[in-house]
């Protein structure tokens, strides 16, 4: 679904490559996750997965990019909307300002693909009911606190049901709570089979629950990408300003005061962690 | 709506019910009335006799009708005195001191005043009863660019927006010790503070803002279609057709009979 | 310089009551994390403690004046607060003016500013980027700056606005360092945190919010341990609390060296 070959972009008026002989092919329907210090490069692996690198930044990219079966370097991206989709940080941004409420704010991206009303009307609840701002349907987007536009800003990239979601920190207003729903919804749609998730996060409790893979950035180059336990435990990670979850410092701290042996594979979510322990 | 910058008003009406761009042409012809019709009191005679029956089944008529007193009162009252007080020569009606009312100036304020209200008045009955996101796809749907409406639609929701933002910086900067209270040099220098961020801020969003609206398939290729339905009939289209013409025929009949009183 | 809530009351113009009749007292330099779910009424709490916000019924008291006798300028002499959005507050033309911003509107001497600035800088490891202009820097840069800015007041008090939210781990481990600096300082710093594993580790105190009351306030390792008063407001156990729980290890460890003690203690017996 995803295939990068030996991606090297450099921003405009950059010297030093933004992403630096980048190679990562996504299967179909895997949830994938991208880690890294701030400023290695997953923003910008983001706007390379969806287009708006190069065409929207400009700069100078070498290698290839391809995305649900589309040559993203031929392709500019508002012919990408409904295969490929794109929530950011920032969820007051991604508001249209269009749109007077919720539902219509969410119907927005349907009207632009020219889908019929019945369909959009139906995918809407869908939509709603899995971001869970089913009760503010009729408010109005600006009304939303930010959390809940942070909800918006997903539903209404899912409702488009693109083969291929990629998410850059989309949960920084969200509590744990409301963070662990929309891994769990994420994980959901990827396991449907129907969307190829990207997602790019800091969080790694949430991710090490979730993600079926991990791909670890540091100066714009992959250091490490594998099964989650791998690569949040891997020695390569340690320089890479990724940080770890507290279950492998207590383990680490274990091992190094000689109360574990030496050689168990370091645990990344509770369960490992007990397992390790027990 | 307090989250948009517009006074439209949500009711049950059958005005409500009409399709946007009837009320538009009624905006429209009760305009070019506003400007062609002769005499002094048609305007208000028109006024009370077609706007205000209007606004009731619509509804809005208390809405309304303080609208456009706001709107036109002060408008009206300083057309009067501006007119009244400095008309050269004429008939004077009332000495106050050294300045005299005249009958002429008089006569041009009530006039002029007739005019606005019914080339303000069938707009704001407009604005009162249409939700302008119907209006714009209305329009988009006869061959607006898309641009254009989004463009009104984003500046009705973005000015309260602006609002609230200029709220968070004043708070963040005097939550830095900045006073904005006192004489006029501090009130002065605290405007820097205030203004850059709220200006960078915007501009450094217009580019996500681009990005999500391209990723929403704002520029996709293709047919677009409408969440929103608007209901037209039959009626209502021979209706446009006849008020369109009306415009018509009223301006001609102006143009021809020169200049009326 | 004492915090002091006294039985306040806040509703937003929109009809919301965010508070109901919360007390709470922080002392000089204890170092507070407020804790809760999206809406509990945490940020609502904490703009009242530096008279951002008035309340309705109750007072708020910074040292000895009340809040509504202050204009919010001269409260910021003694509570600084640091926001989430750095966006809505940087506009000079570099990060070092911006820092001095804040100690230069409290009329310090331009000596006094300059050694301000360049500890704030020093702290949130800017000092390199003194002269880059503020919004050349990445988002997580700006938050730094933003903080360094109110820093550089050195207040008594602190307030700190999701400190971590978008930081990686050497933001995190910068931010944990500047806690602890400011804790052997003795300044009160008083945190809203959705990270529950950081206020564990660094913080004394928890004040458990739900709907606009106090669910709990108390030591940070006993709060943040009762998983049934947590559940109650939504809120997540930290990982090494539900990991000892789940072994059957106690008190609650803060720190993974506390939680190797705690086993070794274990395994010894």
């Amino acid at each position: 679904m995803i295939h990068v070959h030996d991606l090297t972009y450099r921003y405009p008026g950059q010297s030093r490559p933004a992403l630096l002989d980048v190679n990562l092919d996504v299967p179909a329907g895997q949830f994938c996750a991208v880690v890294g210090a701030n400023a290695a490069g997953k923003s910008t692996l983001c706007y390379a997965l969806t287009g708006f690198v190069p065409h929207f930044y400009r700069g100078k990219l070498q290698g290839t990019i391809s995305v649900a079966g589309r040559d993203l370097l031929q392709t500019p991206p508002g012919e990408l909307a409904g295969e490929i989709g794109l929530v950011f940080q920032n969820p007051f941004n991604q508001i249209t300002g269009a749109r007077f409420t919720v539902r219509e704010e969410v119907a927005f991206g349907l009207e632009n693909l020219g889908l019929p009303r019945e369909e959009i009307l139906s995918r809407i609840d869908e939509a709603l009911a899995l971001t869970g701002l089913a009760d503010v349907a009729d408010r109005s987007p600006y009304a939303l606190s930010g959390g809940q536009q942070q909800r918006l800003a997903i539903a209404s990239m899912v409702v488009m049901r693109p083969r291929v979601l990629v998410l850059d920190e989309p949960t920084s207003q969200l509590d744990p709570v409301g963070t662990r729903e929309v891994f769990a919804a994420l994980s959901a749609l990827a396991a449907a089979g129907d969307t190829t998730v990207v997602l790019a996060e800091h969080k790694l409790e949430w991710l090490a629950a979730f993600a079926q893979r991990v791909v670890a950035l540091s100066g714009g180059q992959i250091v490490a990408d594998g099964p989650p336990r791998e690569v949040l435990t891997s020695p390569e990670i340690k320089g890479c300003g990724v940080g770890q979850t507290r279950y492998t410092q207590a383990a680490r701290v274990a091992q190094r005061d000689g109360l574990v042996p030496a050689d168990k594979p370091l645990p990344i979510t509770l369960q490992q962690a007990i397992d390790f322990f027990t | 709506m307090s989250e948009t910058f517009s006074i439209y008003l949500a009711r049950e009406s059958g005005l409500h019910r009409l399709h946007p761009l009837t009320k538009l042409a009624l905006a429209g012809f009760s305009m070019v009335a506003g400007l062609a019709l002769p005499g002094l009191w048609l305007t208000y005679a028109a006024f009370a006799v077609v706007m205000l029956p209007v606004a009731a089944w619509g509804k809005i008529l208390g809405a309304y009708a303080r609208a456009v007193w706001r709107l036109l009162l002060p408008f009206a009252v300083s057309l009067l005195l501006v007119q009244g007080l400095f008309w050269t020569g004429g008939t004077p009606l009332i000495r106050v001191g050294p300045l005299s009312l005249k009958l002429e100036g008089v006569i041009f304020a009530v006039r002029s005043s007739g005019r606005i209200l019914l080339v303000t008045g069938g707009f704001l009955l407009l604005a009162l009863s249409t939700r302008p996101d119907a209006l714009m796809i209305a329009l988009a749907q006869r061959g607006m660019p898309r641009s254009i409406a989004y463009i009104v639609l984003t500046t009705l929701q973005i000015v309260p927006r602006f609002q609230a933002k200029a709220d968070a910086i004043l708070d963040a900067q005097r939550s830095r010790g900045l006073e904005t209270e006192g004489n006029i040099l501090r009130r002065v220098r605290a405007l820097l503070p205030l203004i850059v961020p709220l200006v960078l801020g915007s501009i450094l969003d217009i580019e996500e803002r681009a990005i999500a609206l391209e990723a929403r398939g704002f520029s996709h290729p293709g047919p677009k279609t409408s969440l929103l339905v608007l209901a037209d009939s039959a009626s209502q289209v021979a209706a446009r057709w006849g008020l369109l013409a009306g415009m018509v025929v009223l301006i001609v009949a102006r143009l021809v009979a020169g200049c009326w009183a | 310089m004492n915090l002091l809530l006294e039985d306040v009351t806040f509703t937003y113009p929109s009809g919301v009551v965010a508070l109901r009749e919360v007390s709470l007292t922080i002392a000089s330099g204890e170092v507070v994390a407020l804790v809760g779910e999206n809406g509990a009424g945490k940020t609502t709490l904490a703009k009242l403690a530096n008279g951002l916000l008035k309340p309705q019924r109750g007072r708020v008291l910074v040292g000895e004046s009340d809040t509504r006798q202050r204009s919010i300028a001269q409260l910021a002499r003694h509570v600084g607060y640091v926001f989430q959005n750095p966006d809505e507050q940087l506009f000079e033309r570099t990060v070092w003016a911006e820092v001095a911003f804040g100690p230069r509107n409290l009329g310090h001497a331009e000596a006094e500013v300059r050694a301000s600035v360049e500890a704030a800088l020093a702290q949130v490891g800017l000092a390199a980027e003194a002269q880059r202009h503020p919004y050349d820097l990445n988002a997580s840069q700006r938050k730094l700056v933003a903080l360094a800015a109110t820093l550089a007041m050195n207040t008594s008090a602190l307030i700190l606005d999701e400190p971590t939210t978008g930081q990686d781990a050497g933001g995190i481990a910068l931010l944990a360092e500047l806690v602890e600096g400011l804790k052997k300082k003795g300044r009160t710093v008083v945190t809203i945190s959705h990270d529950v594993d950081f206020c564990m580790e660094h913080f004394e105190r928890a004040v458990v919010m739900s709907g606009g009351r106090i669910l709990a306030d108390g030591p940070v390792a006993a709060i943040l341990s009762d998983a049934e008063l947590l559940a109650r407001a939504n809120v997540e156990p930290p990982q090494l609390v539900r990991l000892a729980a789940a072994l059957g290890l106690s008190p609650s460890p803060r720190t993974p060296d506390e939680f190797a003690a705690l086993l070794a203690a274990q395994a010894g017996r």
